[in-house]
């Protein structure tokens, strides 16, 4: 049933995928001011909201860690898995937001790359998040998952630095198309694309996170085995 | 189609490839690391035993 379950889901997020793809391309009429060099929203801003919501994850994750690892280890373990898997798909998307943006910004600025408030702050959060799978990667001993909890409690802090960018000051990047001041929002005509491929990248990106849990918890339970294993040789 | 027009239309196509390749090429590694870790699984089971 679980597996049954598990396998409609990769297909409606496969046909989610091509939907949102066939609405970007096909449907979506052209923009007037930038032609369709405009369908790049179409990946790049869902890209952006996944990577927010999974930093948020890694937030929850990484304060359930620090909150119960002395008296639940168990769920302190559970939450320690979301926080990586939140951190590691969430820095796979920030780097797609991160390639697809200069991308936009040379057909549309005639410049790759600028130093603004929303670009900087970005790269700043991918670094924060790079930083924080490396200690991961390369730091050993009882205090790794204690030091990347609080690095991503830190990194977290970044989010909404990056959210808020583009309405605190005046940035290269245009000023936000949702949400914005009056007079900001997207043609009706586009809307159904966009939400199609919002709704598209998300389901894409639960189902990675939802691998990428997994695969950590079987890691959680290998190592947790092996040191066993070594406790009953000494013995 | 002009010249500016073919243009926007190259830099679409790479940013969804671009897009297409971050992911799929994240998820080739994930299937990776699962069967490395099944294969590392039944090592300390047979070990185990």
């Amino acid at each position: 049933m679980k597996k049954a379950a598990f396998g409609f889901y990769i297909v409606l997020t496969i046909a989610l995928l091509i939907w949102g793809y066939y609405q970007a391309i096909y449907v979506a009429p052209t923009d007037a001011m930038q032609g369709e060099l405009f369908r790049i929203i179409f990946y790049h801003v869902p890209s952006a909201s996944v990577a927010f919501v999974f930093f948020a994850i890694s937030l929850a994750g990484s304060i359930g860690y620090l909150s119960f690892r002395r008296g639940n280890p168990a769920f302190a373990q559970m939450s320690d898995a979301w926080a990586l898997a939140g951190a590691e798909v969430g820095v796979v998307f920030c780097t797609v937001v991160l390639l697809t943006g200069p991308l936009w910004g040379r057909r549309a600025w005639g410049i790759w790359w600028t130093w603004d408030a929303r670009l900087t702050t970005t790269l700043v959060l991918w670094l924060i998040y790079v930083s924080y799978l490396l200690l991961r990667r390369f730091a050993a001993g009882p205090q790794m998952q204690t030091l990347a909890a609080v690095l991503g409690i830190f990194g977290a802090l970044d989010v909404p630095i990056v959210y808020m960018s583009n309405r605190w000051w005046r940035t290269q990047h245009p000023a936000p198309v949702f949400g914005g001041s009056e007079g900001s929002g997207m043609d009706p005509s586009m809307v159904p694309a966009f939400l199609w491929n919002m709704g598209a990248w998300f389901a894409w990106g639960i189902l990675i996170l939802a691998l990428r849990y997994r695969v950590e918890r079987q890691q959680q339970k290998i190592a947790a085995s092996e040191a066993q294993q070594a406790l009953n040789a000494t013995i | 189609m002009d010249e500016k027009a073919i243009l926007d239309h190259q830099f679409v196509v790479a940013a969804y490839t671009i897009t297409w390749v971050v992911q799929l090429g994240y998820l080739a590694w994930l299937a990776f690391k699962w069967r490395a870790q099944k294969r590392a699984a039944n090592r300390s089971a047979r070990k185990a035993r």
